[in-house]
């Protein structure tokens, strides 16, 4: 048994390196799929009641395959999730959510326009995206990832944001216009 | 009062463990009940920080806490298992799990602490851990605490109020009953009452208790008053055990009444049926004074008339609570002696009245139904008792009668024995007197020059042989009991007198005048005195008895008198023909009888010459005389002297029917062989019988007999005519000699000589093949007779 333990303990010690400091966009993936429990899509969203939740990525993807990991096997109200990519903004298909990357900065209010209308909550990381209309922007503030939040642009696609949500959040006023 | 308070505290104190137990765990309970409930208000808050790692904001929702004071410790962990935010900020990691557990809260050491999951729409995020003090426990417990310990005091105060108020109203009284009770049984004293209250109930309760005493009060008296009759009861029923008489035991009774009852007058009849009277038998010893005055004195009749005396012997008893009520005869006699009340009990045994106890006093009414109840069962007793006396006496008279027999038959045995051993001697005597008597006889008859003298000697030698032969024969009629063949003869009182007392003159003169005694004898005799039919020896032997036992009455010597008298007497009554009887009387001037002896005095064996006699000397006589059908009288006064009185029938010539004339017969010459083992007697009959010509072998044995028979046979001319043999001889006896010469020649006849001679004829018990029996010693004429006899028969 003692020699057991003492094994056990080398492979804690082996093992902590590979644990530690997760990537921006790790961290950042494993946020898009929690958005998904603390938002309430209406459910016209969905095609179908076994319809997959599809979380769209539209630019350069900056994941690489870790929105895949992240998302691997899970599945939101028994919609299976689902990782799309699109290129540009007319290839974004019906999607629950949209990850706008960094990549579409030149092309970010007219997607937002495009989408107008569709229950799809809208993420980005870039700067200022949630005053220019995106609902959920990720910042990064002493090192920590924080999240700034459109409620009007959300409320406005008719998704329901989580109290718990908005909490830890900075809520950002709707740019009218 | 101690009782009620340690109750009511014991009870509280029970309800107050359980009360705290209850509420121990309920606030446990609630205390983890409250905790999750905190948990989960945390935890659903915290999702969000969780989700979106955001640890300031996690600590914000964990900051809540503080509104809790006694959450001592809170903290989050991530979904890998990380700690990720904590409350207080500050608070050390090594204080908290480093992982977290499985999710419930648990009680651990002086905290309640535990993990719940935080979960968001069924996902797990993390994990919040909280940890509780128990002060919250404590101090609701502390509280609980203070109010149980004021009830408890409360309420032993009231309790304490309330049983002093109950104690005063109720145990008081009843201590006091107890008290009384104590107190009743202590000293025995049950007049005691116990003291009215003033509380209904326990008055009742008290007049209970009273009443109760009452009862035992008098049950306590009828028992002890009970006991006393028993007590009596059984003295007197010890004492009449003790005795064996009727007199002493009434008398016990009736004292024994007469001091512990007690009565006044007591006394018992007994009751004679055939007569219908009762007997006055016993009056107690202080009732004396009233026997007169009633007209009971012991041995006075009442007769029983219809009164309670009828109604008594019927089995009843009477009992009569003032007899001046009555008017029947005997009651009036108990008013007249100023005793009123009487109780009259019968004796019963097997439902059969003997007798009736009376019991009197003088008040009227003093008997009470235990008195009654008492003198039934005293009666009952005292019948028993007298029942037992009586049989008592019966067996004591079985008892005498049964050792009378026995003694009879030991004297019978002795008289067997005797008779056996006297014809053992006889037989020797006969044979022993056998030559004596055979050479007298031959000399008388065949020595015609013999001188007077010496044949007046011969002739009292004849004479003393014969009454020895024939004492011989009599001492053997002891052993055979029964009437012996008399050989009776004339014969002459006076003469027979004279000889008597020629016989016993040493007796009555020699040896009283070696002691310097006198007796004078004198003979009165009556010279018209007629013969009498007796055996002369007999009589002769009877009347030196008497003259014996006549000299023994005189030891200090008197005057001895012998008289015969004629009476005569008419027993067909007076018309009846003239009978002449011959009295013998024997008197003397001695000591004289008392009526007990007298009675007893022909009694074999008995005797009141001690071991001097032998007590078969008047048994003698007594025998003779019931031989002669004769009487004997006695008349006999103490310190007068006695006379004997023999009562013979006088001779009359027409009894004789047959006289036997002995003549002499001349025999021819006969060949005789004598066999006896006796010497003497053969010389003795070999002298005698060859004086008278005939010719004698003798032989000395039964063998050496049966040879000599046999030599003769072989020689046809020396053939015996004639077999004289004894009976008892050594190996071969007189019978086998008969046989053996009866089978040798058939018509030899052979006479057999016996001392058992007389038996045997008596008994007609001879021997087969022999043709006489005579017995010793033989008589020489009877010898000659026999031998004529059968030697004439083949003639």
């Amino acid at each position: 048994m003692p020699l057991l333990r003492a094994l056990a303990l080398t492979l804690l010690v082996m093992a902590a390196p590979l644990c530690a400091a997760p990537s921006e966009y790790q961290v950042k993936a494993v946020f898009l799929f929690n958005f998904s429990q603390f938002v309430e899509w209406p459910s016209n969203a969905f095609a179908s009641p076994d319809a997959p939740f599809v979380i769209g990525v539209v630019g350069e993807d900056p994941f690489g395959t870790q929105l895949d990991a992240a998302v691997r096997g899970e599945s939101v109200a028994g919609h299976p999730l689902k990782v799309k990519r699109y290129r540009r903004a007319e290839d974004v298909e019906p999607c629950q959510i949209l990850f706008i990357s960094a990549t579409e900065l030149a092309r970010f209010d007219g997607i937002l326009s495009s989408l107008d209308g569709r229950s799809i909550l809208t993420v980005s990381d870039i700067e200022r995206a949630a005053e220019r209309g995106a609902m959920i922007q990720f910042a990064n503030q002493d090192n920590h990832l924080r999240l700034r939040i459109n409620v009007a642009a959300a409320k406005a696609a008719g998704l329901t944001l989580s109290s718990k949500l908005l909490r830890p959040a900075e809520i950002v006023g709707e740019r009218q216009g | 009062m101690t009782m009620v308070l340690l109750t009511s505290g014991a009870v509280l104190l029970i309800s107050t463990v359980a009360s705290f137990g209850y509420e121990f765990l309920t606030y446990r309970h609630s205390a983890v009940r409250n905790l999750t409930t905190l948990g989960s208000i945390i935890a659903t808050n915290s999702t969000a920080a969780l989700a979106f790692d955001n640890a300031e904001d996690a600590r914000g929702i964990l900051a809540a806490l503080k509104a809790e004071p006694h959450i001592v410790a809170g903290a989050l962990y991530d979904r890998s298992g990380r700690l990720f935010a904590t409350y207080p900020d500050n608070l050390p990691k090594s204080s908290l799990p480093a992982t977290p557990a499985g999710a419930g809260y648990r009680f651990e050491q002086a905290w309640l602490a535990g993990f719940q999951p935080v979960v968001e729409n069924e996902r797990p995020m993390g994990a919040l851990y909280l940890r509780s003090d128990m002060g919250a426990i404590y101090e609701a417990l502390r509280l609980h605490g203070a109010i149980a310990a004021l009830v408890i005091l409360v309420s032993c105060l009231v309790a304490y109020l309330i049983s002093r108020s109950m104690q005063r109203q109720i145990t008081q009284p009843i201590l006091a009953l107890a008290d009384t009770a104590q107190a009743i049984s202590a000293r025995r004293d049950y007049s005691v009452r116990a003291p009215r209250t003033d509380s209904y109930e326990l008055d009742l309760l008290t007049e209970a208790f009273n009443h109760m005493l009452t009862e035992i009060q008098a049950q306590h008296s009828k028992l002890n008053s009970q006991l006393g009759s028993l007590h009596l009861l059984q003295h007197i029923t010890r004492a009449i055990g003790e005795r064996q008489d009727l007199p002493s035991l009434f008398r016990v009774v009736l004292q024994s009444l007469e001091d512990s009852l007690p009565i006044d007058f007591g006394g018992v009849c007994l009751f004679e049926t055939a007569a219908e009277t009762l007997t006055v038998n016993f009056i107690g010893p202080r009732s004396h004074q009233f026997a007169a005055t009633l007209d009971l004195a012991e041995g006075s009749r009442i007769p029983i008339d219809r009164n309670g005396l009828s109604r008594c012997v019927a089995g009843q008893l009477v009992y009569e609570p003032d007899v001046r009520q009555l008017d029947f005869p005997f009651p009036r006699r108990f008013a007249g002696a100023d005793l009123r009340s009487l109780v009259i009990a019968p004796l019963q045994v097997e439902n059969r009245v003997f007798g009736v106890l009376m019991a009197a006093r003088r008040a009227e009414n003093a008997f009470h139904s235990a008195d009654c109840e008492f003198l039934r069962q005293m009666s009952e007793h005292v019948a028993l008792a007298s029942r037992q006396t009586q049989l008592y006496g019966a067996l004591q008279q079985a008892y005498d009668d049964l050792r009378q027999t026995q003694h009879t038959v030991m004297q019978q045995e002795r008289l067997r024995a005797l008779g056996q051993m006297a014809s053992g001697i006889a037989h020797d005597i006969n044979n022993a007197i056998s030559p004596v008597s055979l050479y007298t006889e031959s000399l008388l008859e065949r020595e015609p020059n013999l001188s007077e003298r010496a044949r007046g000697y011969l002739t009292t030698i004849q004479r003393a042989i014969d009454d020895v032969a024939s004492t011989v024969a009599r001492m053997r009629e002891f052993y055979r009991q029964r009437e012996p063949q008399l050989e009776l003869a004339r014969i002459n009182v006076n003469r027979i007198l004279q000889q008597v007392v020629d016989l016993t003159r040493a007796r009555w003169s020699d040896l009283p005048q070696q002691r310097g005694v006198v007796i004078d004898l004198r003979t009165e005799a009556s010279e018209t005195a007629p013969e009498i039919m007796g055996a002369e020896g007999e009589i002769r032997d009877a009347l030196t008895n008497l003259i014996f036992n006549a000299v023994d009455a005189m030891p200090e010597g008197g005057t001895l008198t012998l008289r015969t008298r004629v009476a005569e007497t008419r027993p067909g009554g007076p018309d009846g023909e003239l009978e002449q009887q011959v009295y013998i009387e024997v008197s003397d001037t001695g000591l004289g009888m008392d009526e007990e002896t007298r009675r007893r005095c022909l009694e074999p064996f008995f005797t009141t010459k001690g071991e001097r006699g032998t007590g078969l000397g008047l048994a003698m006589v007594y025998g003779m005389v019931q031989r002669h059908s004769a009487e004997l009288a006695i008349d006999s006064e103490v310190g007068k002297g006695t006379t004997f009185r023999l009562v013979f029938p006088a001779y009359t010539p027409a009894l004789i029917t047959t006289v036997r004339v002995p003549h002499l017969v001349v025999a021819q010459r006969l060949r005789i062989l004598l066999i006896d083992d006796d010497p003497l007697l053969v010389k003795s009959l070999q002298d005698t019988l060859e004086s008278d010509g005939h010719v004698i072998t003798a032989a000395s044995g039964g063998q050496a007999g049966i040879d000599a028979f046999s030599a003769a046979m072989s020689k046809a001319d020396r053939n015996f005519d004639i077999v004289i043999t004894d009976l008892g001889m050594p190996y071969v006896d007189g019978r086998k000699v008969a046989a053996a010469i009866k089978s040798a020649s058939a018509r030899t006849p052979i006479i057999m000589l016996t001392g058992w001679g007389h038996r045997l004829v008596a008994e007609n018990d001879i021997p087969p093949h022999v043709n006489r029996v005579l017995s010793k010693p033989p008589r020489l004429h009877e010898l000659r007779t026999v031998l004529a006899e059968l030697t004439a028969k083949p003639a």
